[in-house]
C-alpha cells in the first residue's frame, strides 16, 4: 500500500453517511465490483495468470532448464510454441515457470505483511491519538526517510547469507527442502525489507480516514455503550477500512510483480536458474537479442505488464466503486 | 474555503523552492560538474626542447574510457584506473608492444653477478611534465612512499617487496628501504632478497612508477587532480564521471607521443552506436554484436580487430573441502565440460579455449592441448571409482554477479554436468562486493572466477595461485613436490630452465584438476580507418603514444 | 496560526533526532554486513595483512561505537562526511554533487512532465466521465505504467537510438539535449497514470460541489467553470499528496534508467556504492535523502492539515 490511492474525501462522505448495516462494506463492494464487465475482465486475467503459475509443473511441455544448445534461439515450432532462448530452453515453458515465481513472490509479499502492518499500524495511529500515534508516526518517518534501494542493498548484503542459512536450518527440522530450492527464502528477505520500508504510505491513508471515522455517530454510540477500543477497531473501524484496504493490496500487488523485475535485474531478487520475468527480460533486453529475437523480450514483457495492468485496473475500479459520485 | 487552499498552494510552492534550495545548497560544494584542478603550486610551465625530441604530434583521438577510481600510482590497484595512469605516469622500465621489458626512465641496467642487485643508471632526458629531471631521489621517494603505512596501499608490498628492507617499510618498523641506495643523482641500485628473475616485470607495474615529490608535499590531498607525471601524456581535464581529456608531453624520455590529445567519454549509451554515428574513433565489441561484426558481409568488418588478452576464465575447486578434496572427482567434473560447445553456443566464438593456464604471450605457453579432454564415459567413471561414489552431497558453483542471471555459461555448465554426471549442481550467485573474501575464507566449493596477469611471467600465476603458502591460493592446493619446484625455478637464472620447469608444474596442476581451465580472453575491437598503430596490448600497459590520427 | 507554528517547530526539532537514528543505522548496517571496502577494492589481489594494515589505516579496527563518533563528530564540527574508500581523491561532497545535479536535471524534466500531462489528463477523464474517453485515457497511461522500465528503455534505445538514430543511445549533454528524452520519457510515463487518476477523483468530487454548481447557476461559461474553480481545487489535494514522494525520487536517482542509459547520476551511484561497501558514501546519500524527506513530508503534513480541518479536529469534546 505505497501508493496513493486518492479521492479520501469521497470515501469519508460514504462512510460517514453509511453506518454499519447487516452487510458489510467488503462485500457490497465487491458485489458492486463484479457488475463492472471491466473488472470482470481483470479477475479473469489474473485467475488465468495464477492458474497457469500455479499448475506450471503440470502443465508446461518441458523443464525451465532443459537446454538443448543445437537449438539455441530457434523460432516458433510445434514443440516449441514460443521458440527458445540462447540455451535452447523452451520459452513457453520458462514463461510459465516464471508465471509461478511471481505466485510465489505475490504470496510471499502478503505474507510479508505487506498489507497487514500498513492496516494494523494505521487503526492504532488513527483510534489512539497522543503518544502512540506520535510515536508511529515518527517511526514511520525515520524508516521511509531512508532511501528504499540502497537500504535494500544493504540488508540484502549483510544479511542474506544468514538468513538462507536460518531457513535451510529450518527447513533440516522439518524435512522439506522446497522453501530455499524454490527461492521463496530469498524473497522472503527482500519483501520483508520492503514491507519495513513501505508500510508508512498505506499506514497514513488508513490513518486518515479512521481520524475521520472515529467522529462517526456509530462510533460514537458504541464508546458510549463501554465497547472496548478492540471491539471497536475490530468491528466498526477494520470493516469500513477494508474496501481501502484492497484497493491498496490490488494496487500493490501489481507494484509487487515490477519490482520483482527490478530486484532481479540488480541480482538482489531470484538467483538463477529459477526463472522469473526478471530474468527472462534481462535476456530479452540487450540490443542485439532484441533486435534479432525480440520475441525473446516481448513475450515475457507483455505477460507480465497484462498482469500488473490488470491489477491496476483492478485497483481503479474498485476505487471507482467505493467512491460515490462514480458510475 | 479558496483562501485556505490559496495558503496550502502557496505552502507547497514554498515548500518546494524550499527544499530545492536546501537540497542545492547541501549540493553546491559539489556544484554542477567540473574538476576543481587548480590547485596549488604544481602548473608550471615546461622548458621546452622540442629539437630533442622531434616533432610534436597531431591529432586527437576520442574513445570512450572507464572512470578511474583514483590516479595515484601507489594506491590504485584496479584496471579501469591503470588505464590511465599508464599514460600519465611511468617508471624506470616499460613492456613493449611484444611485452619484452625495455628501458623507459632508465636508459639502462646492470644486474649483479649473484643476480640480487640490479643498478639502473637514469636517461638524463627523463624529465616530469612541469620540466624537471628525473633524479634518483625521486625514484628513492616514490617507492618509499608507495610502501609507506600512510599511502595505504595494498598492492605495494606485492610489487616492490622483494626489495630487501621493503617489507620494514610497509610494517611501519623502518622508513627507507634498506635494500635501495641512491648512487649519484643519475644512479640508483635495488638489491633484493633474493636472485628473482622476475623482478624487472614487477617494475612495470605502476606501483613501481615515479611520482613528484614536491608536488604532493605541497598539496597532498588534490595533487592527482593535474598529476605531474612522467609519461608520455599530461592529464589535461578530468570532470568526474564525464570526460577525461589527456594532452601529450613532447619532451617524454622516449619522444612526443604522434597524437596531440585523446579524450575519454565516461558515460554514454551504447559504444557502437556512438561508433556507428563517428562519435568515437574506436570501441571495445560486446559479446551481443560480435557475431555481427566477424561476419564478412558486414560493413563493419573491415574495422574489426582482436588481439589476445593475458586472462584466464577458469572453474577453481576448493580442494580441502568435499567433494573435491578428492582429485578424481574433480578430475570427473573436469572432463564433463564440453567447452567446444559452449564456445560456439553461448560465446559465439569470443574467446579461444583454454588449452592450458598460460595463456599465450606468457613464457612458457605452448600451444598444445594440456587439457583433460571431454570424455563423458570416463568422468562417470572416474566420480563412481572416487572416495564417494554416487553420493556426493549437495555441489554448488560459486559465481559473482550483480546481474539478473548467472549468464548461460553457468547454466550451460550446470545442465552438462547433470547430463553427464548425473550430478544437479546449485548456482549460487554471490554479491561481488564479498566473493573475492568468501573464497578466500573457503566458504566455496567450487567457483568460477578469472584471472588477469600484472606481467608476463609464469610466476605470476603458477607461483602465485598454487604455492601452498600463497596468499592468493584460493583453491587451497598444497602439495610438497610443486612447492618444491616454484620455490627452484623462483630463482633460476637460465631462463630454459625456469620455464621447463614452470611447464612441468603446468602439465601437473592440470593432471590433478586443481582448475578446469575454460577460456583465454580476446579482446575485440572496431578501428575507424583513419587511425593507426592503434594497439590492444595484452596487459594494460601504456599504447596510444604511437597512434597515428589521420582525419 | 499559533498552534501551526508550534507544530512546525516541533516537527522540525525532531530532524536532527530522525537524522542520527537514520545516520547511526545505516552506518551499523554497513559495517555489520559482509565485507568492507578494503577488501572490496582490491579485487585479485588477497593480502589479508596488508588489508589489516589499511584497515588500521582507516579507523575500520575500531568498534562501530568508536568509529561512529569519530564520523559524527568530523561531520558536525567540520561538515567532513570522510573520505571515500574507493575515490581516494575527492571530498564526497565533490564526488556526488555532480550526480545529484544529473539526477535532479533528469527529474526534474520527468517531474513537471508527469504533472503537465497528468493533471489535464485526469481532468478531462472525469469531465468526459460516462464517454469512451474517460476509461480509454486512464488505461493508457495506466498500461504505461505497467510496464516496467526495464522494457521501455530497451525498445526506445532500438527504435529511436539505433533504427531511426533521431537520439543519442544514451550518456547526459546537458539539459537541452536529445539525450534527455528517453530518460525524461522513461521516468515520466509511469507516473502519469497515477496523477491522472488522482486528479480525476479529485476532480469528480469538486464537480459535484456546491461552490460549482453555483459557479453554473451563475450561467459562467463550461469551460471557466473547469478551469478557474474545478482544477484550482483539484490540484493541490493531488499536489500534496504526492510531492512529497516525488522530490524524494529526486534524489534517490531513477537507477534502472541510469544504468540502461549509462547516464552517470545519483541512483546507479548509490547502488554501485553499496556494492563496493564505500560506507561514507553510501552514509552521506542516505542522509541527504532523508533530509529531503523530512522537509517534503513535514510539508504535505502542513498542508494536508490546512485543507482538511476534520484531521487537525481531535475529539469533539
Amino acid at each position: 500500500m505505497t501508493t496513493a490511492i486518492g479521492g479520501e474525501a469521497e470515501v469519508y462522505a460514504e462512510l460517514e453517511a453509511e453506518p454499519r448495516r447487516a452487510a458489510s462494506p467488503t462485500g457490497r463492494t465487491l458485489r458492486r465490483l463484479l457488475r463492472k464487465k471491466l473488472a470482470v475482465a481483470c479477475l479473469v486475467v489474473i485467475a488465468i495468470f495464477y492458474a497457469a503459475g500455479i499448475f506450471a509443473p503440470l502443465l508446461a511441455p518441458h523443464g525451465y532448464s532443459e537446454q538443448n544448445l543445437d537449438l539455441s534461439f530457434s523460432g516458433p515450432s510445434v514443440d516449441h510454441p514460443f521458440g527458445t532462448d540462447r540455451l535452447g530452453r523452451d520459452m513457453l515453458s520458462r514463461n510459465m515457470y516464471a508465471a509461478r515465481t511471481t505466485v510465489v513472490v505475490t504470496l510471499a509479499t502478503v505474507l510479508a505483511g505487506g498489507f497487514v502492518l500498513p492496516l494494523g499500524l494505521g487503526l492504532l495511529a488513527g483510534y489512539r491519538p497522543g503518544a502512540i500515534d506520535w510515536a508511529i508516526n515518527r517511526a514511520g518517518e525515520v524508516l521511509s526517510s531512508l532511501p528504499a534501494l540502497p537500504m535494500l542493498l544493504l540488508i540484502n548484503a549483510s544479511l542474506r547469507t544468514r538468513f538462507v542459512d536460518l531457513v535451510s536450518w529450518f527447513e533440516d527440522r522439518i524435512h522439506y527442502h522446497g522453501l530455499t530450492s524454490s527461492g521463496f527464502a530469498d524473497y522472503f528477505l527482500i519483501f520483508s525489507a520492503l514491507s519495513l520500508f513501505g508500510w508508512v504510505g498505506g499506514m497514513r491513508l488508513i490513518r486518515t480516514q479512521v481520524l475521520t471515522l472515529r467522529s462517526a455517530e456509530y462510533v460514537l454510540a458504541a464508546e458510549a455503550s463501554g465497547a472496548g477500543t478492540w471491539r471497536i477497531i475490530s468491528r466498526h473501524l477494520l470493516p469500513n477500512v477494508m474496501p481501502l484496504v484492497l484497493v491498496g493490496v490490488s494496487a500493490s500487488l501489481g507494484a509487487v510483480a515490477g519490482s520483482e523485475i527490478a530486484l532481479t535485474f540488480l541480482g538482489v531478487g531470484i538467483q538463477p536458474p529459477h526463472p522469473s520475468f526478471g530474468a527472462l527480460i534481462t535476456d530479452g533486453a540487450s540490443r542485439t537479442v532484441l533486435e534479432n529475437h525480440p520475441q525473446l523480450l516481448l513475450v515475457p514483457a507483455s505477460i507480465v505488464a497484462s498482469l500488473i495492468f490488470a491489477f491496476n485496473l483492478l485497483g481503479d475500479a474498485l476505487n471507482d466503486v467505493i467512491t460515490p459520485g462514480a458510475r | 474555503m479558496s483562501s485556505k487552499l490559496t495558503i496550502a498552494a502557496g505552502a507547497v510552492a514554498a515548500g518546494l523552492i524550499i527544499v530545492l534550495a536546501v537540497v542545492l545548497i547541501l549540493v553546491v560544494g559539489g556544484g554542477g560538474g567540473g574538476d576543481k584542478g587548480s590547485a596549488t603550486g604544481d602548473t608550471r610551465t615546461p622548458t621546452t626542447s622540442p629539437a630533442d625530441n622531434g616533432p610534436a604530434g597531431s591529432g586527437e583521438l576520442r574513445l570512450r574510457g572507464p572512470d578511474p577510481l583514483v590516479l595515484d600510482p601507489a594506491v590504485a590497484q584496479d584496471a579501469d584506473s591503470a588505464t590511465y595512469i599508464v599514460e600519465i605516469f611511468s617508471g624506470l622500465v616499460r613492456l613493449d608492444r611484444d611485452l619484452k621489458v625495455q628501458p623507459d626512465l632508465a636508459a639502462s641496467w646492470d644486474v649483479s653477478p649473484d643476480g640480487k642487485t640490479y643498478t639502473f643508471h637514469l636517461n638524463p632526458k627523463a624529465t616530469f611534465h612541469d620540466g624537471r629531471p628525473v633524479t634518483a631521489e625521486d625514484i628513492k621517494y616514490s617507492f618509499q612512499r608507495a610502501l609507506a603505512p600512510e599511502t595505504a596501499s595494498v598492492v605495494a608490498e606485492n610489487f616492490l617487496g622483494d626489495i630487501a628492507g621493503a617489507k620494514d617499510v610497509s610494517r611501519g618498523r623502518a622508513t627507507e628501504i634498506s635494500g635501495l641506495k641512491v648512487i649519484d643523482d643519475q644512479t640508483i641500485s635495488l638489491t633484493l632478497d633474493q636472485p628473482k628473475a622476475y623482478f624487472l616485470y614487477k617494475l612495470t607495474y605502476p606501483t613501481a612508477f615515479v611520482v613528484d615529490q614536491r608536488q604532493i608535499q605541497a598539496n597532498p590531498k588534490r595533487w592527482t587532480q593535474k598529476p605531474n607525471g612522467t609519461g608520455p601524456f599530461k592529464l589535461k581535464e578530468w570532470r568526474l564521471g564525464e570526460r577525461i581529456v589527456l594532452e601529450a608531453y613532447n619532451n617524454n624520455v622516449l619522444g612526443a607521443p604522434k597524437l596531440q590529445k585523446i579524450t575519454f567519454e565516461l558515460q554514454g549509451g551504447s559504444a557502437l552506436v556512438d561508433y556507428q554515428d563517428g562519435n568515437i574513433d574506436a570501441t571495445g565489441v560486446g559479446l551481443d554484436d560480435l557475431q555481427r561484426v566477424q561476419d564478412p558481409s558486414d560493413k563493419l568488418h573491415a574495422e574489426y580487430q582482436q588481439a589476445p588478452r593475458m586472462s584466464i576464465d577458469y572453474i577453481g575447486f576448493n580442494t580441502t573441502t568435499k567433494p573435491f578434496d578428492d582429485p578424481k572427482v574433480r578430475q570427473a567434473f573436469a572432463m564433463a565440460v564440453d567447452r567446444q560447445k559452449i564456445a560456439e553456443v553461448v560465446l559465439q566464438g569470443a574467446a579461444p579455449i583454454a588449452n592450458g593456464i598460460l595463456m599465450p604471450g606468457v613464457p612458457g605457453h605452448t600451444d598444445d592441448d594440456k587439457t583433460l579432454p571431454y570424455d563423458p564415459a570416463r568422468a562417470k567413471q572416474l566420480l563412481s571409482e572416487s572416495k564417494y561414489g554416487s553420493d556426493i552431497g549437495q555441489v554448488t558453483l560459486a559465481l559473482s554477479g550483480a546481474g539478473a542471471t548467472a549468464g548461460p555459461y553457468d547454466e550451460a555448465l550446470v545442465q552438462m554436468w547433470r547430463d553427464n554426471l548425473g550430478v544437479d549442481v546449485q548456482i549460487q550467485q554471490a554479491e561481488s562486493g564479498t566473493f573475492f573474501q568468501d573464497i578466500d575464507q573457503g566458504r566455496y566449493q567450487m567457483f568460477h572466477i578469472g584471472w588477469i596477469m600484472d606481467y608476463p611471467d609464469p610466476e605470476d600465476v603458477l607461483d602465485v595461485l598454487f604455492y601452498s603458502k600463497s596468499r592468493q591460493n584460493s583453491t587451497r592446493y598444497t602439495n610438497p613436490e610443486i612447492d618444491a619446484k616454484l620455490e627452484r625455478a623462483r630463482v633460476e637464472q637460465d631462463t630454459e630452465k625456469r620455464l621447463t620447469i614452470y611447464r612441468d608444474v603446468e602439465k601437473q596442476l592440470l593432471n590433478d584438476a586443481a582448475w578446469i581451465p575454460m577460456f583465454f580472453d580476446t579482446a575485440h575491437v572496431l578501428v575507424k580507418p583513419y587511425v593507426k598503430n592503434f594497439v590492444v596490448p595484452p596487459l594494460v600497459v601504456e599504447r596510444y603514444r604511437d597512434v597515428e590520427v589521420t582525419r | 496560526m499559533d498552534g501551526l507554528a508550534a507544530y512546525v517547530v516541533r516537527r522540525l526539532l525532531f530532524l536532527p533526532v530522525t537524522l542520527l537514528i537514520v545516520s547511526f543505522a545505516t552506518f551499523c548496517i554497513t559495517r555489520w554486513g559482509p565485507g568492507d571496502p578494503i577488501s572490496v577494492y582490491s579485487g585479485q589481489y588477497r593480502d589479508p595483512e596488508a588489508f589489516e594494515r589499511v584497515r588500521h589505516q582507516y579507523g575500520l579496527d575500531r568498534s562501530i561505537p568508536e568509529q561512529y563518533g569519530i564520523w559524527l563528530k568530523d561531520v558536525v564540527l567540520h561538515g567532513d562526511f570522510g573520505p571515500s574508500f574507493r575515490f581516494r581523491d575527492r571530498d564526497i561532497p565533490e564526488i556526488i554533487g555532480p550526480k545529484i545535479w544529473v539526477s535532479f536535471r533528469l527529474s526534474i524534466y520527468a517531474f513537471f512532465l508527469t504533472f503537465l500531462i497528468g493533471i489535464p489528463i485526469g481532468v478531462i477523464a472525469a469531465v468526459k466521465q460516462g464517454s469512451w474517453l474517460d476509461p480509454f485515457l486512464i488505461s493508457v497511461f495506466l498500461f504505461f505504467q505497467s510496464v516496467p522500465a526495464l522494457v521501455t528503455v530497451p525498445i526506445m534505445v532500438l527504435i529511436f537510438a539505433a533504427k531511426l538514430h533521431w537520439l543519442p543511445p544514451g550518456g547526459f549533454d546537458g539539459m537541452f539535449s536529445t539525450s534527455m528524452v528517453i530518460p525524461t520519457l522513461a521516468l515520466s510515463l509511469p507516473g502519469i497514470a497515477g496523477i491522472a487518476r488522482l486528479a480525476r477523483a479529485t476532480t469528480l468530487g469538486t464537480l459535484g460541489a456546491d461552490f460549482v454548481r453555483t459557479a453554473r447557476a451563475k450561467g459562467i461559461a463550461e469551460f471557466d467553470v473547469i478551469t478557474r474553480h474545478v482544477v484550482r481545487n483539484s490540484v493541490v489535494p493531488v499536489m500534496t499528496t504526492v510531492v512529497g514522494l516525488s522530490l524524494v525520487g529526486l534524489i534517490e536517482g531513477a537507477l534502472f534508467t541510469e544504468t540502461l542509459l549509462g547516464i552517470n547520476g545519483i541512483g546507479r551511484f548509490a547502488f554501485e556504492s553499496v556494492n563496493t561497501r564505500d560506507y561514507n558514501v553510501v552514509l552521506a546519500i542516505v542522509l541527504l535523502g532523508a533530509t529531503a524527506f523530512v522537509f517534503a513530508n513535514l510539508l504535505v503534513d502542513l498542508a494536508l492539515v490546512v485543507v482538511d480541518p476534520r484531521i487537525r479536529a481531535g475529539r469533539p469534546q
